[in-house]
């Protein structure tokens, strides 16, 4: 190879890794752009005096002068649509046989969809769920429903061998005649008078409680519930895990058994987590009963078994990280082993020790799988502290599965999924960023 | 300890006490650190009593050989042949993504990059390892998956751009360069160039010509091994990139000044030097990367669409699997209420096969790296 080509393969190599590079950073960019731009919307939106309604009436929040005032102006506002709704059903006998079943059909979607943007129609019974009580809280889900109101939707297969066609027509078409019609150019003009939307920080959405399985409120009790599993698993894995890194890397020596010591180490760090997850139920559950089914302890522990190899690992290396030096000075003042381990090692050892530390609860409250069978439930009350030994709780990362997959309306609270979501990773986020900084402070000491 | 006044010298009685002190220490250190690692024991030991009773009752032709797959039937059937393939496709279609990356990113890291702009780079690695996997799942669900199915066509084609524009562009400046050796002097330039632009012309048409055919491609459902694939590529990323990158370094620098000094380029100090010396590392670093990929539950549960089959053809990735762990964490809900079950224990069964394949992959992980140890040291004396 000529001279020529060597150096275009050598810059040639420089390009791929900056494209790899590149395609890593931008990779993460992709990820968290939706999660922060979505999840914000949980926090800060337009909210509706339907939302005002409810936090007055299921969290006690805001003035009640300033509800009643605005209920009243809304009332008046949405009085043309009712309006129209009753002199629709008025004249409905009276309309020719061959409309009259369609239009009905018709109607009761109107109906629903009126519903769902106002909450229960003049005159019907108290309704049994609490989010048929209330309208739409957000101004973006209002649109939305405005628009499945305005338009019909419907599939045109007419065009033989092609994929049907998504076709729009209006709804009012549906109704010309009749006495329905003016409601909709009413509802596309003033819906703002009659919803009055006004940009809200919702940042209680951390602390409220869900209700009605997430229609309505925020994540405060998987909030709780995540903090307990981490600290529990973090109150169990601690005293182990640093004994055994004092053990491994003070007093073990180099013999066999120390070296399958540390085979078992890497061994429990390669084991799949949700292998973990069936070993506490099979463990933790159905042979030690530590609880009857599921609970936080239960799952704690599990959780503290799949930290147990990063905490060992971390500390081990702070430890061994400590100068010589130290060890030997403390020996030759007649300290024992014991009395130097714990007046001198660990403290010299604990920035680092807690940097691991950091990382391992970010993992344990991220992790899903180990919890599924032994602690997480998808809706549940805040615990109390003692509760947590029989109990099991809501947890963010279990509710996150559960809020996209499982739940009955899962594009309705779109915004609750990723307010969770980004909640999370901003948690797990944060804590790796305090332990970097504790990293760097850490290696700005060791070098000055 | 004890008050042994102001000598020097400890008494017998107090030097004695003070050595069993120590003695007792030990023994206790030993203990906690010996019940922490009987954690791994009591693993396999459940994990293993719940799945033997399946092998006993239902024997190991079916569940190895058969793709039925049907644990509530009447009769159930239990073969999971399907299952063993979903993991191995999604994991393979992982590493296909994960490992040119990563080794891409490693390299550059280590060797190209300079230290300003790698400090800015790790806090990237980091977060993407930090991210809890239900994050990552519920990307693929709600955010790739309905791209895919609704642009899946474009997507397809903007990856294949991505994946064959690099190499196909080397490609032709090589020919290029090669077809004009041997050539006088005056026209060798022109050579060169005519001939990089005839290649090149021939590279975008073909390119072209292909992102035409995928572009009308539509994709049924977004929830299907390719999302998977490539989700848990990215997540397998941030294990290849640092365990190999310290492979790399622990190369060395007499290494690469020796290359250096024989007068090689730097592709070529990493590439016939470099690497070479640090293959074991990243043999274990992609050992790593597949373990991370094969045990990863929440992405493959939520985005896989759990299909227990094996598309036709084998390797269309664009239809649906179902993986051991999906299959363990999705059936658990129902097999629970039916302790003892054939349908309990075949869960523990899928998942003795998942531990006693990480059990495996570690054991060669560390056998390897701990040979190259030894070989890296030894070179050095």
């Amino acid at each position: 190879m000529n001279l020529n080509s060597r150096k275009a393969l050598d810059r040639s190599l420089t390009g791929v890794g900056a494209l790899a590079i590149g395609l890593m950073s931008l990779s993460l960019v992709i990820l968290l752009g939706p999660f922060f731009i979505r999840g914000s919307q949980a926090f800060v939106f337009r909210a509706t005096v339907e939302h005002r309604r409810l936090m007055f009436t299921e969290f006690a929040r805001g003035g009640q002068d300033s509800l009643n005032k605005e209920l009243a102006a809304v009332k008046q506002a949405r009085a043309p649509v009712f309006a129209a709704m009753t002199r629709f059903e008025e004249e409905l006998p009276s309309l020719p046989l061959e409309r009259r079943g369609a239009l009905r059909k018709e109607y009761r979607e109107v109906q629903r969809l009126v519903r769902s943007l106002f909450g229960p129609l003049p005159g019907d019974d108290p309704p049994v769920l609490l989010r048929e009580v209330y309208g739409q809280t957000r101004w973006d889900r209002a649109l939305v429903k405005l628009d499945e109101l305005l338009h019909v939707q419907r599939w045109d297969y007419s065009r033989i061998g092609q994929m049907g066609r998504q076709v729009r027509d209006r709804r009012q078409n549906t109704f010309a005649g009749t006495a329905l019609e003016p409601l909709f150019p009413v509802l596309e003009g003033h819906l703002g008078e009659m919803l009055r939307p006004r940009l809200t920080f919702y940042w209680q959405f951390l602390i409220d409680e869900s209700r009605d399985a997430h229609f309505f409120g925020g994540i405060g009790p998987e909030i709780l519930g995540t903090f307990y599993l981490a600290f529990g698993a973090m109150l169990l894995a601690i005293p182990f895990g640093v004994i055994a890194a004092v053990y491994l890397s003070e007093f073990a020596g180099s013999g066999r058994l120390v070296s399958l010591l540390r085979v078992f180490v890497s061994t429990l760090a390669g084991v799949p987590s949700i292998v973990f997850g069936l070993f506490g139920l099979a463990f933790f559950i159905n042979t030690l009963h530590l609880s009857r089914s599921k609970s936080v302890l239960a799952g704690a522990a599990t959780l503290a078994l799949l930290i147990l190899p990063t905490i060992i690992r971390a500390a081990e290396e702070a430890i061994k990280a400590v100068p010589q030096t130290y060890r030997e000075a403390a020996l030759s003042l007649g300290a024992s082993p014991l009395r130097m381990v714990l007046t001198v090692l660990l403290p010299a050892a604990l920035p680092g020790i807690l940097t691991g530390i950091i990382i391992s609860i970010g993992r344990a409250a991220g992790e899903t799988a180990p919890i599924i069978f032994t602690a997480a439930v998808s809706v549940g009350q805040p615990l109390k502290l003692i509760e947590t030994l029989s109990q099991p709780t809501p947890a963010l990362s279990w509710n996150i599965y559960n809020l996209a997959t499982e739940h009955e309306a899962v594009g309705e609270i779109r915004h609750v999924q990723f307010g969770m979501v980004l909640t999370l990773v901003l948690l797990v986020l944060a804590l790796n960023l305090a332990a970097i900084l504790l990293r760097a402070r850490l290696a700005r000491r060791n070098r000055g | 300890m004890n008050k042994t006044g102001d000598s020097l010298i400890l008494s017998q009685a107090a030097s004695r006490f003070r050595r069993l002190a120590a003695a007792l220490m030990r023994g206790f250190l030993l203990l906690v650190t010996a019940l922490s690692m009987a954690a791994v024991l009591l693993i396999i030991l459940y994990i293993a009593r719940d799945a033997l009773p399946f092998f006993r009752l239902a024997g190991l032709k079916e569940f190895f050989a058969s793709t039925a797959w049907y644990p509530s039937g009447r009769p159930a059937s239990f073969g999971a042949l399907s299952i063993f393939f979903g993991s191995a496709i999604v994991t393979l279609g992982a590493m296909a993504v994960a490992i040119p990356l990563g080794l891409a990113a490693a390299l550059c890291l280590s060797d190209i990059l300079p230290f300003a702009v790698r400090q800015a780079v790790k806090p990237v690695i980091e977060a993407l390892a930090a991210i809890p996997s239900v994050a990552f799942g519920f990307f693929a669900l709600v955010v790739f998956a309905p791209l895919l199915q609704n642009n899946g066509g474009n997507v397809l084609t903007v990856m294949v751009w991505l994946i064959l524009l690099p190499p196909g562009l080397l490609l032709t400046y090589l020919t290029a360069e090669a077809s004009s050796r041997g050539i006088r002097e005056e026209v060798a330039p022109a050579v060169k160039w005519v001939m990089a632009g005839v290649l090149g012309w021939l590279l975008i048409r073909g390119l072209l010509a292909l992102a035409d055919r995928l572009g009308g491609v539509t994709i049924d459902s977004g929830a299907n091994a390719l999302n998977v694939s490539l989700i848990l590529g990215i997540m397998a990323l941030p294990t290849i990139v640092s365990v190999s990158e310290d492979a790399l370094q622990a190369a060395g620098r007499d290494l690469r000044e020796g290359s250096y000094a024989l007068g090689a380029t730097r592709a070529e100090t990493l590439l016939k030097v470099v690497i070479p010396a640090a293959s074991s590392g990243i043999v274990a670093a992609v050992i790593l990367g597949v373990m991370r990929a094969i045990g990863e539950t929440m992405v493959v549960w939520m985005a896989s669409g759990n299909a227990a089959q094996i598309p036709k053809p084998w390797f269309n990735v664009l239809s649906p699997v179902r993986t051991l762990t999906a299959t363990i964490a999705g059936d658990m809900g129902e097999a629970d209420q039916v302790l003892g079950s054939l349908r309990y224990h075949v869960l523990f069964a899928l998942a003795l096969i998942l531990l006693l394949l990480s059990f495996f992959a570690n054991l060669v992980s560390e056998w390897v790296l701990r040979r190259h140890r030894r070989r890296m040291s030894g070179g050095q004396k």
